[in-house]
């Protein structure tokens, strides 16, 4: 080892008690942030992931057409040969199933009571291949076996609402591709939660047959692709939008596209990250910078010496720089070590949270173990520390040498 | 021959809030190479900052200082921090060795400064340590040394990159009296077996008596230059003392 490294990695140990102290708080500093980016990073993929199999999908196929105009009819906007679209989708690699959705808006009575609603309609067999659960909390899943197309999940909301429950039969009204109203009778044979309280206040799911001939069309509104993992987004719609594989006409959104609260709630939070950091970085310059400046003043007269020696000045800047960043180091590997060790208890002790503004499930306390957080958190504070060091360090080497050697 | 070290008229003025303090007052001096020179005389004479002066770490205010035949007082602090690092070796009175550094670092210090191989580094400290009597010591800290060991290992430190002037200001100041003639007698002992210059600030007359040539200082001015050996005086500055 370089002897000036070993000099300067000497006089950070010279004041243990408070060479602790600064590690203490840069420790403390980095840990902190590695626990909040954490916790950032699983509410992130969490909401992430959740989002996706909620029934936003990874990809989604439109007509083009849904994005240039408003439709007068009900599905007017829709795809008409959804199956061969989906067939072709459906040999990409990573692509584990490919659902035709209907999205659709109309009313639904119990006989006593009417309510609006959102409408889904699905295939629960290419839904459950691309492992898109519904959460049912009461009742059961669509049956991939039943050929009763008359088969309803509804939300809990909704279902509280008109008093329903398993087992009861509700009628849908909604306007036709014709635009004429129709009406069919629907069994509810589960509740379903989304852990949106917005969505589960209008939420009716059906089978797509149900959907069709209730609207009476063959189109839906679009098709929902599912994959193996969600970084494979974007070279599975690299694969499928690359050439004229799909045929024109046709427009392919990714999930992030289309996830607006996720973009928001990502966006938020990024901010709160950033502000946590600056109070980081303010934190540890405040503390380190007094502590370096009263290293340099106990020491100097050591200063004079050196210099008188024949040290250059620059040496001295370097040795303050280097002691800094030395102590930086070692507080990033204490606060890391510190932060992973939290989270791994976080993790194991399976705390929730109360539940954020509109959802209806709380939020585990999870915290993702990022390398690339630990790197930048330690980074910062190194670089923090450096920073924080050059002050001290030009006033130390630009000092009288006289009086430095004078000094008591 | 030239003199080694050669102080023409030098004054050293103090500027204080009102007006200034002089330090030393058109002082002049001539070094020979090889010198073992005692610079004496009472507190605040002007002692240190000869020595100060003449090791390249304050300037004067006037007058001119040649040190090898290099006017050192038109040098940039960079050609004067290169001058100290090659030429000049320094012992203080409060042995100022660097606490984290064990001994042998501390003596090995001035040669990291000029880029000498490690061999040959490691060579120069363990004889410089031996010169000195401290091999035994040389992984020894600073704290667990005597006054006597600490001020000793400043003395290695201060030849070992091999000066041709070595500057001790009061180097026996805080030493008792046993331990401060035993290191005269090895300063005296280097500088007879290596040809290193010493020059060295004292007033403590028993000191002196181990002096090749003595300058005494007052108020600044050189008022005597005499060497002992000889007995006489050789020259007195024309001090109005």
């Amino acid at each position: 080892m370089s002897k000036f490294l070993q000099l300067a990695i000497r006089n950070v140990f010279r004041n243990r008690r408070r060479s602790l102290m600064t590690l203490f708080i840069v420790a403390g500093g980095v840990a902190g942030l590695l626990l909040v980016g954490g916790f950032f990073s699983f509410m992130f993929w969490a909401l992430r992931e959740s989002t996706i199999h909620n029934g936003l999908g990874h990809l989604q196929v439109f007509n083009s057409a849904h994005f240039e105009r408003d439709e007068v009819h009900a599905l007017e906007n829709g795809l008409s040969d959804y199956k061969s679209v989906a067939s072709k989708i459906a040999g990409t690699p990573h692509v584990r199933g490919v659902a035709p959705r209907i999205e659709f808006y109309g009313m639904v009575s119990n006989g006593s009571k009417s309510s609006i609603f959102m409408g889904n309609a699905i295939d629960p067999v290419e839904e459950r291949r691309m492992e898109f659960p519904s959460r049912v909390s009461a009742g059961k899943e669509f049956s991939s076996t039943s050929t009763d197309n008359n088969e309803a999940l509804l939300g809990a909301g909704l279902a509280r609402s008109m008093s329903v429950k398993p087992g009861d039969s509700l009628t849908v009204l909604a306007v036709t591709a014709d635009g004429a109203l129709n009406g069919i009778d629907i069994d509810v044979v589960g509740i379903v939660t989304t852990g949106f309280k917005e969505m589960d206040d209008r939420l009716l799911k059906v089978r797509l047959p149900a959907a069709q001939r209730l609207l009476q069309t063959d189109r839906v509104t679009n098709l929902v692709v599912g994959l193996d993992d969600t970084n494979n987004t974007e070279a599975v719609y690299q694969a499928i939008t690359s050439g004229s594989a799909l045929g024109p006409g046709l427009t392919v959104k990714q999930w992030l596209e289309l996830a607006a609260y996720y973009r928001q709630v990502r966006l938020m939070f990024s901010g709160i990250f950033l502000f946590l950091g600056v109070i980081v970085f303010f934190m540890v310059v405040m503390s380190s910078a007094n502590t370096l400046l009263m290293a340099m003043f106990e020491r100097t007269r050591e200063i004079g010496t050196m210099l008188a020696m024949g040290t250059p000045r620059s040496w001295l800047v370097r040795l303050f720089l280097l002691e800094a960043g030395f102590t930086g180091l070692l507080g990033a590997i204490a606060g890391v070590v510190t932060g992973s060790l939290i989270g791994v208890i976080l993790n194991r002790a399976g705390l929730v949270l109360p539940p954020p503004p509109g959802n209806t499930s709380g939020l585990p306390l999870k915290v993702i173990h990022e390398p690339t957080l630990m790197l930048a958190a330690s980074l910062l504070v190194i670089l923090t520390l450096t920073l924080a060091s050059v002050m001290p360090a030009i006033r130390g080497s630009r000092m009288k040498i006289v009086e430095a050697l004078a000094h008591v | 021959m030239d003199a080694l070290v050669s102080v023409e008229s030098v004054s050293r003025l103090y500027p204080l809030d009102r007006g200034s303090v002089t330090a030393l007052d058109q002082a002049s001096l001539e070094i020979q190479a090889g010198e073992f020179l005692a610079i004496t005389g009472p507190s605040g004479s002007g002692k240190s900052t000869l020595l100060n002066l003449i090791g390249c770490i304050d300037t004067p205010t006037s007058g001119r200082i040649v040190i090898a035949g290099v006017d050192v007082t038109s040098m940039t602090p960079g050609q004067a921090s290169a001058l100290r690092r090659e030429r000049i070796g320094f012992v203080f009175q409060n042995f100022n060795l660097i606490p984290v550094l064990t001994a042998s670092e501390n003596v090995e210090y001035p040669l990291l400064l000029q880029k000498i191989s490690e061999k040959e580094r490691s060579q120069r400290v363990s004889e410089a340590l031996a010169s000195v009597g401290l091999a035994n010591r040389a992984r020894h800290r600073p704290d667990l040394l005597s006054g006597g060991e600490r001020q000793r290992v400043a003395i290695a430190r201060a030849i070992v990159h091999r000066p041709s002037l070595v500057l001790a200001d009061e180097p026996t100041a805080n030493l008792d009296t046993r331990t401060a003639m035993q290191l005269v007698d090895l300063m005296r002992e280097l500088n007879r077996r290596l040809g290193v210059t010493f020059l060295f600030s004292t007033h403590d007359q028993r000191l002196l008596d181990h002096a090749d040539r003595i300058v005494r200082l007052c108020d600044g001015r050189v008022v005597e230059d005499f060497s002992v050996q000889e007995g006489a005086h050789e020259q007195v500055s024309a001090a109005s003392h």
